[in-house]
Protein backbone atom coordinates (compact mmCIF):
# COMPACT_ATOMS: atom_id res chain seq x y z
CA UNK A 1 0.00 0.00 0.00
CA UNK A 2 1.21 3.61 -1.14
CA UNK A 3 -0.56 6.49 0.61
CA UNK A 4 -0.31 9.98 0.18
CA UNK A 5 -0.54 12.72 2.85
CA UNK A 6 -4.04 14.46 2.73
CA UNK A 7 -3.71 18.14 2.50
CA UNK A 8 -6.76 20.34 1.71
CA UNK A 9 -4.53 21.91 -0.99
CA UNK A 10 -5.71 19.45 -2.93
CA UNK A 11 -8.72 17.23 -1.20
CA UNK A 12 -11.10 17.83 -4.19
CA UNK A 13 -8.42 16.29 -6.56
CA UNK A 14 -8.26 13.36 -3.92
CA UNK A 15 -12.09 12.80 -4.05
CA UNK A 16 -12.58 12.76 -7.60
CA UNK A 17 -10.19 10.33 -7.66
CA UNK A 18 -9.55 10.79 -11.73
CA UNK A 19 -5.55 12.21 -11.59
CA UNK A 20 -4.20 10.29 -8.34
CA UNK A 21 -5.03 7.35 -7.09
CA UNK A 22 -3.54 6.58 -3.34
CA UNK A 23 -3.70 3.59 -1.61
CA UNK A 24 -4.53 5.24 1.74
CA UNK A 25 -4.30 8.75 3.02
CA UNK A 26 -2.31 9.89 6.17
CA UNK A 27 -3.55 13.22 7.96
CA UNK A 28 -2.49 14.89 11.70
CA UNK A 29 -5.85 14.28 13.84
CA UNK A 30 -5.00 17.67 15.38
CA UNK A 31 -5.72 19.26 11.90
CA UNK A 32 -9.37 17.82 11.64
CA UNK A 33 -10.12 17.43 15.44
CA UNK A 34 -13.21 19.49 16.81
CA UNK A 35 -14.09 21.02 13.21
CA UNK A 36 -17.22 21.51 11.28
CA UNK A 37 -18.56 23.04 8.50
CA UNK A 38 -17.21 22.73 5.20
CA UNK A 39 -14.36 20.63 5.98
CA UNK A 40 -15.68 18.48 7.84
CA UNK A 41 -17.97 17.41 5.09
CA UNK A 42 -15.22 17.57 2.29
CA UNK A 43 -12.95 15.15 5.61
CA UNK A 44 -16.06 12.64 5.22
CA UNK A 45 -16.19 12.30 1.47
CA UNK A 46 -12.55 11.39 1.92
CA UNK A 47 -12.94 8.97 4.38
CA UNK A 48 -15.98 6.90 2.22
CA UNK A 49 -13.14 6.94 -0.54
CA UNK A 50 -9.77 5.76 1.18
CA UNK A 51 -8.66 4.09 4.35
CA UNK A 52 -7.08 6.05 6.57
CA UNK A 53 -3.72 6.40 8.89
CA UNK A 54 -3.05 9.34 11.48
CA UNK A 55 0.36 11.14 12.29
CA UNK A 56 -0.13 13.26 15.05
CA UNK A 57 2.17 16.38 15.61
CA UNK A 58 1.47 17.39 19.34
CA UNK A 59 1.36 14.55 21.31
CA UNK A 60 5.04 15.35 22.37
CA UNK A 61 5.99 12.27 24.30
CA UNK A 62 9.45 13.84 25.19
CA UNK A 63 8.42 16.15 27.16
CA UNK A 64 9.22 16.96 30.58
CA UNK A 65 5.44 17.03 31.55
CA UNK A 66 2.73 14.85 31.62
CA UNK A 67 1.07 14.29 28.35
CA UNK A 68 -2.32 16.27 27.98
CA UNK A 69 -5.30 14.01 29.34
CA UNK A 70 -8.27 16.29 27.77
CA UNK A 71 -6.09 15.95 24.04
CA UNK A 72 -5.53 12.06 24.47
CA UNK A 73 -9.04 11.39 25.23
CA UNK A 74 -9.60 13.58 21.93
CA UNK A 75 -7.20 11.81 19.74
CA UNK A 76 -8.85 8.14 21.03
CA UNK A 77 -12.12 8.99 20.27
CA UNK A 78 -11.02 10.86 16.88
CA UNK A 79 -9.10 7.15 16.15
CA UNK A 80 -12.12 5.12 17.26
CA UNK A 81 -14.99 7.35 15.04
CA UNK A 82 -12.77 7.11 12.43
CA UNK A 83 -11.33 3.70 12.16
CA UNK A 84 -7.90 5.05 11.70
CA UNK A 85 -5.40 1.60 11.39
CA UNK A 86 -2.31 2.70 12.53
CA UNK A 87 -1.19 5.82 14.70
CA UNK A 88 2.16 7.37 14.70
CA UNK A 89 3.56 9.92 16.39
CA UNK A 90 7.25 11.60 16.65
CA UNK A 91 10.33 10.21 18.79
CA UNK A 92 11.08 13.88 19.71
CA UNK A 93 9.28 17.22 22.10
CA UNK A 94 7.15 19.88 20.80
CA UNK A 95 6.30 21.34 24.13
CA UNK A 96 8.00 22.56 27.14
CA UNK A 97 7.25 24.08 30.39
CA UNK A 98 3.87 23.72 29.17
CA UNK A 99 4.33 25.82 26.47
CA UNK A 100 4.31 23.91 22.46
CA UNK A 101 6.39 25.09 19.73
CA UNK A 102 4.86 23.69 16.83
CA UNK A 103 8.19 21.99 16.02
CA UNK A 104 9.56 18.78 16.75
CA UNK A 105 12.60 19.37 18.66
CA UNK A 106 15.57 16.95 18.62
CA UNK A 107 16.00 15.01 22.28
CA UNK A 108 19.29 14.71 24.26
CA UNK A 109 20.23 11.50 23.18
CA UNK A 110 20.79 9.99 26.75
CA UNK A 111 19.84 7.55 29.26
CA UNK A 112 17.40 9.64 31.41
CA UNK A 113 15.82 10.68 28.20
CA UNK A 114 15.19 7.29 26.56
CA UNK A 115 13.72 5.57 29.73
CA UNK A 116 11.45 9.29 30.53
CA UNK A 117 10.23 8.68 26.25
CA UNK A 118 9.53 5.14 26.97
CA UNK A 119 7.17 5.62 30.04
CA UNK A 120 5.23 7.85 27.87
CA UNK A 121 4.99 5.79 24.86
CA UNK A 122 3.90 2.81 27.48
CA UNK A 123 0.86 5.31 29.02
CA UNK A 124 -0.57 6.52 25.80
CA UNK A 125 -0.47 2.97 24.37
CA UNK A 126 -1.97 1.44 27.68
CA UNK A 127 -4.71 4.16 26.76
CA UNK A 128 -5.33 4.26 23.90
CA UNK A 129 -4.92 0.63 23.35
CA UNK A 130 -2.74 0.25 20.24
CA UNK A 131 0.58 0.20 19.49
CA UNK A 132 2.27 3.69 18.37
CA UNK A 133 4.73 3.98 15.45
CA UNK A 134 7.27 6.55 16.50
CA UNK A 135 8.89 8.03 13.94
CA UNK A 136 12.72 8.93 13.94
CA UNK A 137 12.89 12.25 13.35
CA UNK A 138 15.04 14.56 11.16
CA UNK A 139 17.15 16.66 12.97
CA UNK A 140 19.66 19.38 12.80
CA UNK A 141 21.98 19.78 16.14
CA UNK A 142 22.12 16.87 18.45
CA UNK A 143 21.81 18.08 21.85
CA UNK A 144 23.94 17.26 25.02
CA UNK A 145 24.64 13.29 23.67
CA UNK A 146 25.28 10.45 25.59
CA UNK A 147 24.79 7.50 23.95
CA UNK A 148 24.68 7.08 19.66
CA UNK A 149 21.20 7.43 18.26
CA UNK A 150 20.77 4.06 17.19
CA UNK A 151 21.55 3.05 20.53
CA UNK A 152 18.51 5.81 21.80
CA UNK A 153 15.84 4.37 19.45
CA UNK A 154 16.65 0.69 20.41
CA UNK A 155 16.51 1.66 24.02
CA UNK A 156 13.39 3.50 23.57
CA UNK A 157 11.84 0.69 21.31
CA UNK A 158 13.08 -2.34 23.84
CA UNK A 159 11.32 -0.36 26.74
CA UNK A 160 8.05 1.15 25.41
CA UNK A 161 7.23 -2.06 22.86
CA UNK A 162 6.26 0.79 20.20
CA UNK A 163 6.54 0.18 16.84
CA UNK A 164 8.98 2.57 14.21
CA UNK A 165 7.93 4.71 11.47
CA UNK A 166 10.73 4.69 9.53
CA UNK A 167 11.07 8.09 7.35
CA UNK A 168 13.89 7.39 4.82
CA UNK A 169 14.30 10.92 3.88
CA UNK A 170 14.89 12.03 7.07
CA UNK A 171 17.47 9.21 7.65
CA UNK A 172 19.15 10.73 4.60
CA UNK A 173 19.13 14.37 5.96
CA UNK A 174 20.33 12.99 9.26
CA UNK A 175 23.02 10.86 8.04
CA UNK A 176 24.39 13.48 5.89
CA UNK A 177 24.03 16.69 7.94
CA UNK A 178 25.80 14.83 11.24
CA UNK A 179 28.15 12.65 8.69
CA UNK A 180 27.13 8.83 9.22
CA UNK A 181 26.51 6.15 7.39
CA UNK A 182 22.55 6.00 6.40
CA UNK A 183 22.39 2.18 5.68
CA UNK A 184 25.10 1.19 8.84
CA UNK A 185 22.57 3.39 11.16
CA UNK A 186 19.37 1.75 9.95
CA UNK A 187 21.23 -1.41 9.75
CA UNK A 188 21.11 -1.32 13.79
CA UNK A 189 17.70 -0.07 14.53
CA UNK A 190 15.32 -3.34 15.14
CA UNK A 191 13.95 -3.74 12.26
CA UNK A 192 11.33 -5.89 13.14
CA UNK A 193 9.56 -3.27 14.87
CA UNK A 194 9.01 -1.07 11.54
CA UNK A 195 5.19 -0.90 10.75
CA UNK A 196 5.22 1.98 8.67
CA UNK A 197 7.23 4.34 6.13
CA UNK A 198 7.52 7.71 5.24
CA UNK A 199 9.19 9.81 1.99
CA UNK A 200 9.46 12.74 1.02
CA UNK A 201 11.63 15.72 -0.62
CA UNK A 202 14.29 17.51 0.88
CA UNK A 203 16.08 20.96 0.01
CA UNK A 204 20.28 21.50 0.08
CA UNK A 205 20.45 24.66 1.88
CA UNK A 206 24.68 24.63 2.03
CA UNK A 207 27.30 22.84 1.65
CA UNK A 208 27.00 21.01 5.09
CA UNK A 209 23.32 21.34 5.61
CA UNK A 210 19.64 19.59 3.93
CA UNK A 211 16.42 20.50 5.23
CA UNK A 212 13.77 18.07 5.28
CA UNK A 213 11.01 20.39 3.73
CA UNK A 214 8.60 18.16 2.45
CA UNK A 215 8.88 20.69 -0.44
CA UNK A 216 10.36 18.70 -3.57
CA UNK A 217 10.12 15.83 -4.82
CA UNK A 218 12.46 12.68 -3.42
CA UNK A 219 15.58 12.85 -4.31
CA UNK A 220 17.06 9.93 -6.30
CA UNK A 221 19.35 8.93 -3.50
CA UNK A 222 16.75 8.72 -1.04
CA UNK A 223 14.14 6.40 -3.41
CA UNK A 224 17.97 3.67 -3.51
CA UNK A 225 18.09 4.09 0.09
CA UNK A 226 14.10 3.23 0.02
CA UNK A 227 14.66 0.29 -2.00
CA UNK A 228 17.98 -0.97 0.10
CA UNK A 229 15.63 -0.50 3.05
CA UNK A 230 12.43 -2.32 2.06
CA UNK A 231 15.04 -5.50 1.42
CA UNK A 232 15.25 -5.65 5.13
CA UNK A 233 12.02 -5.53 6.31
CA UNK A 234 8.36 -6.91 5.72
CA UNK A 235 5.82 -5.31 3.99
CA UNK A 236 4.21 -1.88 5.62
CA UNK A 237 2.22 0.87 4.74
CA UNK A 238 4.32 3.67 2.69
CA UNK A 239 3.44 7.15 2.56
CA UNK A 240 4.25 10.47 0.80
CA UNK A 241 4.42 13.49 1.73
CA UNK A 242 4.36 16.44 -0.17
CA UNK A 243 3.34 19.60 1.84
CA UNK A 244 4.65 22.79 0.02
CA UNK A 245 5.22 23.39 -3.34
CA UNK A 246 2.58 21.54 -4.19
CA UNK A 247 3.03 20.20 -7.72
CA UNK A 248 0.49 19.23 -10.27
CA UNK A 249 -1.09 15.83 -9.08
CA UNK A 250 -0.31 14.18 -11.97
CA UNK A 251 3.63 14.67 -10.70
CA UNK A 252 2.20 13.24 -7.17
CA UNK A 253 1.11 10.42 -9.12
CA UNK A 254 3.94 9.85 -10.84
CA UNK A 255 6.01 9.46 -7.13
CA UNK A 256 3.68 7.20 -5.92
CA UNK A 257 3.73 5.04 -9.26
CA UNK A 258 7.55 5.07 -8.55
CA UNK A 259 7.36 4.31 -5.00
CA UNK A 260 4.40 0.90 -6.00
CA UNK A 261 6.93 0.07 -8.27
CA UNK A 262 9.83 -0.90 -6.02
CA UNK A 263 7.67 -2.29 -3.35
CA UNK A 264 6.49 -4.71 -6.05
CA UNK A 265 9.71 -5.52 -7.40
CA UNK A 266 11.07 -6.08 -3.55
CA UNK A 267 7.98 -7.20 -1.76
CA UNK A 268 7.22 -9.67 -4.55
CA UNK A 269 8.72 -13.00 -2.61
CA UNK A 270 6.82 -11.66 0.67
CA UNK A 271 3.66 -11.51 -1.62
CA UNK A 272 4.11 -15.06 -3.42
CA UNK A 273 4.54 -16.50 0.07
CA UNK A 274 2.03 -14.64 1.65
CA UNK B 1 27.75 9.69 36.77
CA UNK B 2 27.31 12.70 33.91
CA UNK B 3 28.34 16.31 35.28
CA UNK B 4 25.63 17.72 32.89
CA UNK B 5 22.21 18.61 33.67
CA UNK B 6 19.46 15.91 33.37
CA UNK B 7 18.07 15.66 30.14
CA UNK B 8 14.62 17.77 30.99
CA UNK B 9 16.92 20.83 31.75
CA UNK B 10 18.63 20.02 28.88
CA UNK B 11 15.58 20.27 27.00
CA UNK B 12 14.39 23.37 29.15
CA UNK B 13 16.85 25.22 28.27
CA UNK B 14 16.71 24.39 24.42
CA UNK B 15 12.96 25.28 24.41
CA UNK B 16 13.39 28.75 26.46
CA UNK B 17 16.27 29.56 23.93
CA UNK B 18 13.50 29.11 20.93
CA UNK B 19 10.90 31.35 22.53
CA UNK B 20 13.17 34.11 24.11
CA UNK B 21 16.32 34.13 21.85
CA UNK B 22 17.65 34.32 25.31
CA UNK B 23 21.54 32.83 25.04
CA UNK B 24 22.48 29.57 26.56
CA UNK B 25 24.86 26.82 26.00
CA UNK B 26 24.00 23.44 25.73
CA UNK B 27 26.88 21.09 25.29
CA UNK B 28 26.98 19.39 21.52
CA UNK B 29 24.62 22.01 20.17
CA UNK B 30 26.05 23.99 17.11
CA UNK B 31 25.11 27.60 17.37
CA UNK B 32 24.09 28.07 13.58
CA UNK B 33 21.49 24.89 13.80
CA UNK B 34 20.10 26.26 17.20
CA UNK B 35 19.69 29.64 14.81
CA UNK B 36 17.95 27.25 12.26
CA UNK B 37 15.27 26.00 14.76
CA UNK B 38 14.69 29.88 16.22
CA UNK B 39 14.04 31.44 12.83
CA UNK B 40 12.09 28.11 11.35
CA UNK B 41 9.81 28.02 14.79
CA UNK B 42 9.18 32.02 14.80
CA UNK B 43 8.20 32.12 10.97
CA UNK B 44 5.67 29.36 11.68
CA UNK B 45 3.84 30.92 14.30
CA UNK B 46 4.51 34.49 12.11
CA UNK B 47 2.93 32.73 9.40
CA UNK B 48 0.23 31.10 11.22
CA UNK B 49 -1.03 35.24 12.02
CA UNK B 50 -0.48 36.56 8.90
CA UNK B 51 -2.88 33.72 7.63
CA UNK B 52 -5.31 34.55 10.71
CA UNK B 53 -4.94 38.62 10.42
CA UNK B 54 -4.90 39.50 7.04
CA UNK B 55 -5.92 43.15 7.72
CA UNK B 56 -4.51 43.41 11.21
CA UNK B 57 -1.36 43.22 9.82
CA UNK B 58 -1.33 44.77 6.24
CA UNK B 59 -2.33 47.95 8.68
CA UNK B 60 0.81 47.86 11.31
CA UNK B 61 4.07 48.63 10.40
CA UNK B 62 6.32 45.56 9.64
CA UNK B 63 8.59 45.97 12.56
CA UNK B 64 6.02 46.93 14.71
CA UNK B 65 3.99 43.70 13.79
CA UNK B 66 7.18 41.66 13.94
CA UNK B 67 7.82 43.01 17.68
CA UNK B 68 4.01 41.85 18.22
CA UNK B 69 4.39 38.39 17.16
CA UNK B 70 8.27 38.24 19.06
CA UNK B 71 6.51 39.64 22.52
CA UNK B 72 3.40 36.76 22.34
CA UNK B 73 5.23 34.23 21.75
CA UNK B 74 8.54 34.64 23.93
CA UNK B 75 5.76 35.76 26.97
CA UNK B 76 2.98 33.55 26.48
CA UNK B 77 2.84 29.68 26.82
CA UNK B 78 1.19 28.47 23.69
CA UNK B 79 -1.50 26.07 25.08
CA UNK B 80 -3.48 24.55 21.75
CA UNK B 81 -2.25 21.63 20.47
CA UNK B 82 -4.06 22.83 16.84
CA UNK B 83 -2.18 25.53 15.14
CA UNK B 84 -5.32 27.37 14.10
CA UNK B 85 -6.40 27.61 16.92
CA UNK B 86 -3.54 29.56 17.63
CA UNK B 87 -4.34 32.90 16.73
CA UNK B 88 -7.12 32.95 19.61
CA UNK B 89 -4.15 32.98 22.14
CA UNK B 90 -3.05 35.79 20.21
CA UNK B 91 -5.93 37.80 20.60
CA UNK B 92 -6.22 36.81 24.34
CA UNK B 93 -3.02 37.89 24.76
CA UNK B 94 -3.53 41.28 23.24
CA UNK B 95 -6.74 41.82 25.08
CA UNK B 96 -5.37 40.85 28.76
CA UNK B 97 -1.78 42.80 28.22
CA UNK B 98 -3.85 46.15 26.89
CA UNK B 99 -2.06 46.18 23.27
CA UNK B 100 -4.70 48.76 22.13
CA UNK B 101 -2.91 51.23 24.21
CA UNK B 102 0.50 49.44 24.64
CA UNK B 103 1.39 49.44 20.69
CA UNK B 104 -1.00 52.89 20.54
CA UNK B 105 -3.46 51.33 18.10
CA UNK B 106 -6.82 51.71 19.76
CA UNK B 107 -8.81 49.52 17.31
CA UNK B 108 -6.50 46.50 17.74
CA UNK B 109 -8.88 44.14 19.82
CA UNK B 110 -11.59 45.25 17.77
CA UNK B 111 -9.96 44.00 14.22
CA UNK B 112 -8.59 41.04 15.77
CA UNK B 113 -11.58 39.83 17.41
CA UNK B 114 -13.27 40.08 13.91
CA UNK B 115 -10.70 38.27 11.92
CA UNK B 116 -10.45 36.00 14.29
CA UNK B 117 -14.54 34.97 14.32
CA UNK B 118 -14.91 34.49 10.98
CA UNK B 119 -12.39 31.75 11.13
CA UNK B 120 -14.36 30.57 14.40
CA UNK B 121 -17.31 30.51 12.88
CA UNK B 122 -15.58 28.69 9.42
CA UNK B 123 -14.94 26.08 11.87
CA UNK B 124 -16.63 25.48 14.57
CA UNK B 125 -18.08 22.39 15.39
CA UNK B 126 -21.48 21.67 13.70
CA UNK B 127 -24.21 22.85 15.70
CA UNK B 128 -27.70 20.79 15.16
CA UNK B 129 -30.66 23.44 14.78
CA UNK B 130 -33.47 23.09 16.97
CA UNK B 131 -36.72 22.22 15.10
CA UNK B 132 -38.78 24.32 12.78
CA UNK B 133 -41.20 24.94 10.58
CA UNK B 134 -41.73 26.81 7.11
CA UNK B 135 -44.81 28.24 8.62
CA UNK B 136 -45.28 30.87 11.28
CA UNK B 137 -46.41 34.75 12.70
CA UNK B 138 -43.24 36.68 12.36
CA UNK B 139 -44.39 38.42 14.79
CA UNK B 140 -46.02 36.04 17.40
CA UNK B 141 -44.34 32.50 16.81
CA UNK B 142 -40.31 32.05 17.77
CA UNK B 143 -37.83 32.05 15.69
CA UNK B 144 -35.23 29.39 15.29
CA UNK B 145 -32.11 30.85 14.19
CA UNK B 146 -29.34 29.21 12.79
CA UNK B 147 -27.00 27.90 15.49
CA UNK B 148 -23.62 28.87 13.85
CA UNK B 149 -23.16 32.59 14.54
CA UNK B 150 -21.47 35.07 16.57
CA UNK B 151 -22.90 38.18 17.40
CA UNK B 152 -19.73 40.76 17.77
CA UNK B 153 -19.55 44.28 18.96
CA UNK B 154 -17.14 46.96 18.27
CA UNK B 155 -15.81 50.33 19.43
CA UNK B 156 -14.77 50.84 15.86
CA UNK B 157 -16.86 49.80 12.63
CA UNK B 158 -13.46 47.38 11.84
CA UNK B 159 -16.28 45.74 9.39
CA UNK B 160 -16.22 47.84 6.84
CA UNK B 161 -12.91 50.17 7.00
CA UNK B 162 -9.01 49.04 7.88
CA UNK B 163 -7.51 53.20 7.85
CA UNK B 164 -6.50 54.30 10.88
CA UNK B 165 -7.78 57.85 10.33
CA UNK B 166 -11.13 56.69 9.40
CA UNK B 167 -11.43 54.37 11.96
CA UNK B 168 -10.69 56.07 14.99
CA UNK B 169 -13.31 59.07 13.39
CA UNK B 170 -16.21 56.36 13.93
CA UNK B 171 -16.16 55.83 17.50
CA UNK B 172 -19.14 54.37 18.71
CA UNK B 173 -21.15 51.28 19.34
CA UNK B 174 -21.00 49.00 15.73
CA UNK B 175 -22.49 45.42 15.73
CA UNK B 176 -21.63 42.85 12.93
CA UNK B 177 -23.81 39.20 12.96
CA UNK B 178 -21.23 36.25 11.66
CA UNK B 179 -23.27 33.35 10.34
CA UNK B 180 -22.29 30.22 8.60
CA UNK B 181 -24.14 28.98 5.78
CA UNK B 182 -25.79 25.25 6.66
CA UNK B 183 -24.90 23.54 2.88
CA UNK B 184 -22.10 25.55 1.44
CA UNK B 185 -20.12 26.03 5.18
CA UNK B 186 -19.15 29.98 3.97
CA UNK B 187 -19.24 32.65 6.05
CA UNK B 188 -21.53 36.07 5.90
CA UNK B 189 -21.33 39.51 7.70
CA UNK B 190 -24.31 41.52 8.46
CA UNK B 191 -23.52 44.49 9.78
CA UNK B 192 -26.37 45.57 12.14
CA UNK B 193 -27.84 48.76 13.70
CA UNK B 194 -27.87 48.31 17.68
CA UNK B 195 -31.57 47.74 17.37
CA UNK B 196 -31.01 44.24 14.89
CA UNK B 197 -28.58 43.53 17.31
CA UNK B 198 -31.08 43.39 20.53
CA UNK B 199 -33.71 42.13 18.68
CA UNK B 200 -31.22 38.76 17.43
CA UNK B 201 -29.96 38.68 20.29
CA UNK B 202 -33.52 38.36 22.18
CA UNK B 203 -34.98 36.02 19.10
CA UNK B 204 -31.91 33.96 20.17
CA UNK B 205 -33.01 33.56 23.72
CA UNK B 206 -36.49 32.73 22.52
CA UNK B 207 -38.08 35.90 22.63
CA UNK B 208 -41.61 36.65 20.18
CA UNK B 209 -40.75 39.86 18.28
CA UNK B 210 -43.77 41.11 19.48
CA UNK B 211 -42.39 40.72 22.93
CA UNK B 212 -39.64 42.12 21.80
CA UNK B 213 -41.66 45.56 20.41
CA UNK B 214 -43.41 45.55 23.69
CA UNK B 215 -40.40 45.83 25.88
CA UNK B 216 -38.27 48.41 23.38
CA UNK B 217 -39.95 51.73 24.90
CA UNK B 218 -38.09 50.73 28.19
CA UNK B 219 -34.71 51.30 26.19
CA UNK B 220 -36.29 54.73 25.11
CA UNK B 221 -36.88 53.18 21.76
CA UNK B 222 -40.20 54.32 19.71
CA UNK B 223 -41.82 51.97 18.39
CA UNK B 224 -43.35 53.23 14.98
CA UNK B 225 -45.28 50.82 12.34
CA UNK B 226 -41.46 51.69 10.15
CA UNK B 227 -39.80 49.95 12.40
CA UNK B 228 -42.17 47.12 13.19
CA UNK B 229 -42.34 46.81 9.23
CA UNK B 230 -38.53 46.91 8.91
CA UNK B 231 -37.55 44.51 12.15
CA UNK B 232 -40.09 41.94 10.19
CA UNK B 233 -38.11 42.96 6.42
CA UNK B 234 -34.76 42.35 8.20
CA UNK B 235 -35.96 39.11 9.14
CA UNK B 236 -36.95 38.01 5.88
CA UNK B 237 -33.69 38.52 4.45
CA UNK B 238 -32.14 36.89 7.32
CA UNK B 239 -34.36 34.08 5.97
CA UNK B 240 -33.42 33.94 3.02
CA UNK B 241 -29.05 34.12 3.96
CA UNK B 242 -30.11 31.20 6.16
CA UNK B 243 -29.52 33.00 9.42
CA UNK B 244 -33.46 32.23 10.43
CA UNK B 245 -34.11 28.91 9.51
CA UNK B 246 -37.78 29.12 10.44
CA UNK B 247 -40.53 28.88 13.28
CA UNK B 248 -40.91 26.68 16.41
CA UNK B 249 -43.00 24.29 15.68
Amino acid sequence: MVGLGFRREFAEEMISGTLITPDFIEFAPENWMNIGGYWKKILHRVLEKYPVLCHGLSLSLGSPEEPDKDFLRYVKSFLEEYNVRIYSEHLSYSKCDNAHLYDLLPMPFRMDAARHMATRIQQVQEYLQRPLAMEIISYYTPVAPEMSEADFINEVVQRSGCQLLLDVNNIYVNAFNHQYDAKAFIAQLPLDRVAYIHMAGHEQVSPDMILDTHGHPIADPVYELFEWTIRQIRPVPVLLERDFNIPQMQDLQKELTRLKSICHQQWKQHELVA
Amino acid sequence: MSSLPDSRQLQQRFAQHLRTGVNTAIPGVAKDRLAHYRHAIFHMVKDTMESAYPVTCANIPARKWDRMVRNFFAHHACTSHQVWKLPLEFYTYAVENNWDEGYDIPYLSDLLAFEWAEIEVFNMEDVAPAAFTSTGSWMETPLVLNPEYRLLSFKYPVHREARRARLLKEQGAWFVLLHREPVSGHVQFTGLSPWLAFVTEQLAAGITVKDILEYAPQLGITVTAELENDTVAFLVDMQRQQFVLGFQP
